[in-house]
This record gives C-alpha cells, sequence and structure tokens, in this order.
C-alpha cells in the first residue's frame, strides 16, 4: 500500500497548505482588524501549528483515525465522529471552492463570465477524489518546488513597491479584535482536520511530529510576510484588494516595458491551488470510504456525489459570496474551532504509550 | 444478482462518461464572456470633465489600422458619453458606437479642471471599484477641458494619451520633470491618514503647424485643407490635492524640488539665477530627509543633501572647467539658496491648501495615534518647518 512519506508531507504543510490563504484571506483579515492583520493569522498559526503537532504524534502508531478512535471508544462512537468529519470537511471545503471560483471569473476573464466556466475544476476533482487519498504523496512532491517557486516570483515583484510602515501602529485595533478576528479567519486554518483523515496513510519517521510543527510554522511566516508585503503595497486600500495574491505583483516597474509576466506566476500559485482546495473534498470521500466500504464502484459513487453536490452548490451560491462567507466564517465560525483545534487536540488522547518521543 | 453486480460495475465508466460530456457541453455552450474583438473599445486613455451635476467622459479608442487618420502606428478616436455618474457615461459610449468599452489597456486617468474643484473622488470612485480597471493607470489633471486635451492633435504621436504617457516615463521622473502618480497611488493618500495627494498637472501648447493640414470633407461632398494646429504637452507642475480637491499648483521648480524631498531624481538639474547671472547644475546624487519630531511640540525638519556639478555657465568657460564641473564654493551657495527659497515657496502652497504634502499626519499616526487625534486638524499649520540644504560639488 502507497504511503506518504515525510517529506511529502513536509511539502504539504510547508509550501501548499500556505497557498489556500492567499486568496480572500488578506482582505477578510483587513476588514477585521485593518493594519493589525498580521496578529490573528499568527495566532491561528501557532494555534494549528500545535495541533498538526498533536495529529502526528499519532502517526507512530499507522492506524486510521476511524480505528483509533474505535480502539478507545468503540466503533459506534468511531463512526459518529467520522460521519462528523466528513460533513465538516464537506463543509470546510465551500469556502475554498468559491474563492476559486470568482478568482477564475474575475482575474482570468476581462469580462464576467458564466459560472460554467468553474465547471471542468469539478471534473478534475471527482477524477481527484477516486483516487486514494495517498496519491496526494507524489503529487506534493511535484507541485511543492512549483508553489515556492511561484510565491516567491509574486513576492519578488512586489515586495519593492512595499511601504512596511503601513503597519503601524502595532495593536491599534486593540486584542478583543484581534481574537476576533483570529476567529474569523478560522475557516482558512483546517489543515490539521484533514491530517486526521490521512491518519494511517502516513509513513512515520522519527521526529515527525516536531518537525511536522516547525514546517507548518515556516508555512505560517510565508503567509505572514506575505500579508506584510501585501497590506505595505495597498495600505488603506487594502480591504478592496481582493484576490490578493493576484494583484500585489502588478506594480512592479518592469512591469511597463515587460508586460503582465507575474502572470506566470499567478498561474502557477492558481494551480496548486487548485489541487489544495480539492483537498477536503477528497478527504470527504476518504471518511465515506472507511464509513460504507470502498471498492472500485463505491468510491467513484462518493465522489461523484460529494462533487456533483458542491458543484450545484457552487452555482447557488455564486452571487451569494458574501452572504455565504458571513454565516460560514463569522456566524459558526465555532464549527471550525470545535473540528479544527478541539478535535485535533484532543485526538492526542488517542495515543497507547503517552511518553513516547515523537 | 451477478446482472446486477455487473451492472453496477458498469456504472462508474458510464457515469464519467455522462458526466464528463455534460459538463464539456455546458462548458463550450457559451462565449466564456469574451467579446469579439471588431466590437470591443480598447480604451487607452479617458478624460473625465464636469457641469454642475453632469460627467461628461472622453474615451480614446485605439482602432484598426489602415483607417484614414492615420498613416501607421495607433490611430484612435474620442468618443463623448455624458450622464449623472461615470457607470452612465460608459454606457452611453457603448450605446453610441456598439463598441464594449474595455478598460484592460487603459493607461491614462485625466481629470479637467471644472471636475478638480470638487472632490475627485466622485468620478475616480467608479475606476477604483472596476474589477477590471487597472488601478496601476496613471492619473493626471488638465488646464481646461480634458475633452479638449485628449482630442487634440499631438504633435509628436498618433493619439494625445501616447504623447502623455510619454511624459510620464520613468526617465521624466528620475530627471525630476514630472511628478506622477497612479490611481492606487492617489487612492491610497486620499483614503489615509494625510488625506491629500498630488498629480501632474498638464497643459497644451501650440506648435506652430500650417502646412500639415488634414482633409475635412464639406457639406458638398467636395474635400479641403484644414489647417490643424498640433499641441505639444507639459507636466512639468504638479497639483496638490486635499481630500480630493485640488488646492495648490506647484511650478516646475518647486516640483522638481519636491521630487528631491521624495528621493526621486537620480539624474536631474534646476537653474540658480542671481541678478544677471545664471547657472545650471545637475544633481548627481542627493538624499531627502523628512522628520516629524512629536516630542514635546512638534516639529519638522526637512534636509536635503545633493551632490552637484556645474551644466551650464551659460558662458565661455576654460576647458578644464568645462572637463571637471567643479563648484565653487560661491556657486554651491548660490544653488543652496534657489534650492531654500523655492522649499520656502513649496512649503507655504502646501499648508495655505490644507495638502500634507509629506504625509506628516500619517507619520504622525504611525507614531503615535493619541497625538495624531489630537493635533490632525492643525499640525500643518502649527509647524515650524526646519530646512536645510547641503550642497557638495563633484571632485
Amino acid at each position: 500500500m502507497n504511503r506518504i512519506s515525510a517529506r511529502q508531507l513536509f511539502f504539504f504543510l510547508a509550501c501548499i497548505a500556505p497557498v489556500g490563504k492567499l486568496v480572500l484571506m488578506p482582505a477578510q483579515l483587513v476588514h477585521d482588524v485593518g493594519n493589525d492583520l498580521l496578529f490573528p493569522a499568527a495566532i491561528n498559526c501557532l494555534l494549528q501549528s500545535g495541533a498538526v503537532f498533536c495529529v502526528l504524534t499519532l502517526v507512530r502508531s499507522q492506524k486510521s483515525f476511524y480505528t483509533l478512535v474505535a480502539e478507545r471508544a468503540g466503533r459506534a462512537a468511531a463512526k459518529i465522529i467520522l460521519a462528523l468529519l466528513m460533513l465538516f470537511l464537506f463543509y470546510a471545503a465551500i469556502m475554498p471552492i468559491l474563492e476559486q471560483s470568482l478568482l477564475v471569473q474575475n482575474i482570468f476573464y476581462d469580462t464576467l463570465p458564466s459560472v460554467l466556466t468553474f465547471a471542468p475544476f469539478f471534473l478534475f476533482s471527482l477524477f481527484l477524489c477516486a483516487k486514494p487519498l495517498s496519491c496526494r504523496g507524489r503529487l506534493w512532491d511535484l507541485l511543492g518546488p512549483l508553489a515556492i517557486v511561484a510565491f516567491v516570483g509574486v513576492l519578488a515583484f512586489s515586495v519593492g513597491q512595499a511601504d512596511f510602515g503601513a503597519l503601524l501602529p502595532a495593536g491599534i485595533s486593540g486584542v478583543g479584535s484581534i481574537f476576533k478576528g483570529a476567529a474569523r479567519s478560522l475557516g482558512w486554518f483546517c489543515d490539521s482536520a484533514i491530517l486526521l483523515v490521512l491518519l494511517g496513510k502516513l509513513e512515520y519517521r522519527k521526529g515527525i511530529a516536531l518537525r511536522g510543527m516547525l514546517f507548518y510554522l515556516l508555512g505560517g511566516a510565508a503567509v505572514l510576510l506575505f500579508l506584510a508585503v501585501f497590506y505595505g503595497v495597498f495600505s488603506d486600500i487594502a480591504l478592496r484588494q481582493i484576490f490578493a495574491f493576484t494583484k500585489i505583483s502588478k506594480y512592479f516597474s518592469g512591469i511597463t516595458v515587460l508586460g503582465r509576466i507575474d502572470f506566470l506566476f499567478i498561474y502557477l500559485l492558481a494551480f496548486v491551488m487548485a489541487f489544495y482546495c480539492s483537498l477536503p473534498l477528497h478527504a470527504c470521500v476518504e471518511c465515506a470510504n472507511l464509513l460504507f466500504g470502498d471498492g472500485k464502484v463505491k468510491t467513484p459513487l462518493y465522489s461523484a456525489a460529494v462533487n456533483a453536490v458542491m458543484f450545484s452548490l457552487t452555482v447557488l451560491l455564486n452571487l451569494s459570496f458574501l452572504r455565504t462567507g458571513e454565516v460560514i466564517l463569522y456566524k459558526l465560525f465555532w464549527i471550525f474551532l470545535l473540528f479544527c483545534l478541539l478535535l485535533p487536540v484532543l485526538s492526542v488522547f488517542l495515543r497507547r504509550t503517552p511518553h513516547e518521543k515523537f | 444478482m451477478k446482472n446486477f453486480k455487473r451492472t453496477l460495475g458498469r456504472i462508474p465508466l458510464k457515469l464519467y462518461l455522462f458526466l464528463g460530456a455534460a459538463l464539456l457541453i455546458s462548458f463550450f455552450y457559451n462565449d466564456f464572456g469574451l467579446v469579439d474583438i471588431q466590437k470591443t473599445a480598447v480604451i487607452l486613455a479617458v478624460g473625465v470633465d464636469r457641469a454642475e451635476e453632469t460627467f461628461s467622459v472622453t474615451a480614446q479608442i485605439a482602432v484598426p489600422k489602415g483607417n484614414d487618420r492615420t498613416t501607421g502606428g495607433t490611430s484612435a478616436v474620442e468618443i463623448e458619453g455624458k450622464g449623472k455618474t461615470i457607470s452612465d457615461c460608459i454606457e452611453q459610449i457603448y450605446y453610441k458606437t456598439g463598441w464594449v468599452p474595455k478598460f484592460v489597456f487603459c493607461n491614462l486617468i485625466l481629470l479637467g479642471e471644472s471636475l478638480v474643484r470638487e472632490d475627485v473622488f466622485c468620478a475616480l470612485d467608479f475606476f477604483l471599484r472596476n474589477e477590471y480597471m487597472p488601478d496601476s493607470s496613471l492619473i493626471a489633471a488638465c488646464e481646461g477641458s480634458a475633452k479638449e486635451l485628449l482630442s487634440s492633435a499631438s504633435a509628436i504621436d498618433d493619439a494625445a494619451s501616447l504623447a502623455l504617457e510619454k511624459l510620464f516615463s520613468d526617465a521624466a521622473k528620475n530627471a525630476g520633470t514630472v511628478m506622477k502618480t497612479t490611481l492606487r497611488e492617489f487612492a491610497v493618500g486620499y483614503y489615509g491618514a494625510d488625506e491629500s495627494g498630488y498629480m501632474p498637472y498638464v497643459h497644451a501648447l501650440d506648435q506652430a503647424s500650417g502646412t500639415d493640414g488634414s482633409a475635412q470633407e464639406t457639406a458638398e461632398g467636395g474635400k479641403q485643407n484644414v489647417a490643424q494646429t498640433e499641441k505639444i504637452y507639459s507636466a512639468a507642475q504638479t497639483a496638490l490635492f486635499s481630500k480630493g480637491k485640488m488646492v495648490a499648483l506647484l511650478s516646475s521648480e518647486e516640483t522638481f524640488l519636491y521630487a528631491l524631498l521624495e528621493n526621486n531624481v537620480s539624474t536631474g538639474s534646476f537653474t540658480a539665477k542671481q541678478g544677471e547671472e545664471a547657472r545650471s547644475f545637475t544633481v548627481l546624487r542627493e538624499k531627502g530627509k523628512v522628520r516629524l519630531n512629536i516630542d514635546g511640540f512638534p516639529s519638522v525638519s526637512l534636509t536635503l543633501r545633493v551632490v552637484l556639478r556645474t551644466n551650464d555657465r551659460a558662458s565661455a568657460s576654460p576647458v578644464g572647467d568645462i572637463t571637471e564641473g567643479i563648484l565653487s564654493r560661491e556657486e554651491l551657495d548660490k544653488a543652496e539658496r534657489t534650492l531654500t527659497d523655492l522649499f520656502s515657496s513649496l512649503w507655504e502652497k502646501s499648508v495655505l491648501g490644507g495638502c500634507d504634502l509629506f504625509r506628516l499626519n500619517r507619520t504622525l499616526y504611525r507614531s503615535s495615534p493619541e497625538k495624531y487625534r489630537e493635533w490632525n486638524k492643525t499640525l500643518l499649520f502649527a509647524l515650524q518647518p526646519d530646512f536645510s540644504v547641503q550642497a557638495e560639488s563633484v571632485n
């Protein structure tokens, strides 16, 4: 059976997981805390890296999350928890996929195209989700370096235009607003919940939990750097700049001569994002496999069902994006708190030998 | 049961085929929002004027070559739309021409004199909202009507907008002859703590050209040659804005000094006059610094260090002097006095207009929000600037 190696996992944590946070999250943070956008992002990165550490301590057992829960709390409880996790992963996929669809419609077309323009993504996702989840490892091997090149390219084009003084005065929005901003941006930090589903498919290596956490923090630092450059470039009009990563690099002085060559890096990042935002759906299908059994027939059926429902939702919610975001990220933020922080942290109690080294 | 299992086994492939076909058909059953290039108006520049409550937008649109208006390069037509909002005007342009206006290549927004008397964001709001309008496009104010300026025949290029864009080149910026700004930079200033901004002020100058007439059709159907006055343009002056309104106009010399203080100049030159004599200097290196001190009563110190070389003595000079270009202490004093005088008028204009040209309110806000709240309304008027300039000769 194919397993995801530690290297592949680290590529995911350090290079691919940060990519999903570069589209709408920067403008959302500016909306909540203005120039203090680094603080809520840093809080979430730190909390999430802790959650990643907790989940990765379970890798040594080489058992799936379902088996671990079943051994501790019985099969019925395991099924209930896994079913809830499955529903959550589907729920967590809504915002990234809506983001991606809006990005494609607004940035890659110079007029507002039909909502069907994004439809082929679901064909791609349907195919991908029907594959074993462990195939992601090889993908991460390929996507990791691409993400690094694209990220460095976008930053190199934009850092010269940034006025980092715009981040001052630090903490002006107040502690309350910063924590509120952190709560409202939790929806972009679901990586530990996805790792729960990957348990049993990850190859154990000594120190994987600690290194995994450090690599996640490295990715978090990259996100913070991006946010600082983003606010440095746009300052008081940053709120207006949705699809952040497509906007910050266009002021590079060479662009007037060379044209929008930054689009090479933007397309590359969007390519990596397409894989990243289908990951929660893939994890959702994997949960269905564990719950209802897998097979040549069943897995593609689950994949088709999940993608068909998501496609319908994308069409339905296409023009209600703000309202959808308000409900998912603001009103129901506690769902993310439960599944992205509480569940991964509590999962540490599933370990059989509490004093083993990570 | 076996048959059922076999049927079930075939489902995925059929399902894939069905879903794939459905998606591909639906995907290709639309035009992706793409518009035929022949029905597209590629807008090179827009000019905005205002008459009381009515806006007037003039779009300079690139048209395919082969048109009678030009023999080569980019030809352009100017179409005007009027309405209560900018969006209204753009719609009108669409109705009049049948061309879908595209802003993707719009590199210049020109604001007429009538518009800049009020908050210009009543017009810029549209461009800032428009996802397809690049906020990296240049923005400038102009003398008279933006429509007239954009419609004028340029002596140096096929379209006025293309001639204007040449004025805003990086080379011109480095020479300190223009203080160019983009929609993004202007909006950052407007929405920021300083609520101020600047943009180049363009005016057209006649270029005598009686012989180069263009053929124009008369009512009788015949053709006659009409002498056309070609124009050249200058953007050496800078318009200052406070809360979106134009409040002052910097001369070309003041613009140069402002460019020096903003560290924009790498190879500029200026002239110092004293009595009958005039000397021109080339700035080889410069370092401008603005420091706001908020300990106790606020004060601001502006320092400028320049390394100069003689550019022109306006008289016959020894060959050795021409080669070395070294300045005497007297000449350096003259240069320093000229720059100090320019600073006085620059400061006076910006303060009287309420334009926070050196972003002092922003600096104050970033260092102490409490003091900013206390002083932001009076800061500019209360400050006594301490300006010092140190000129050195190349050696």
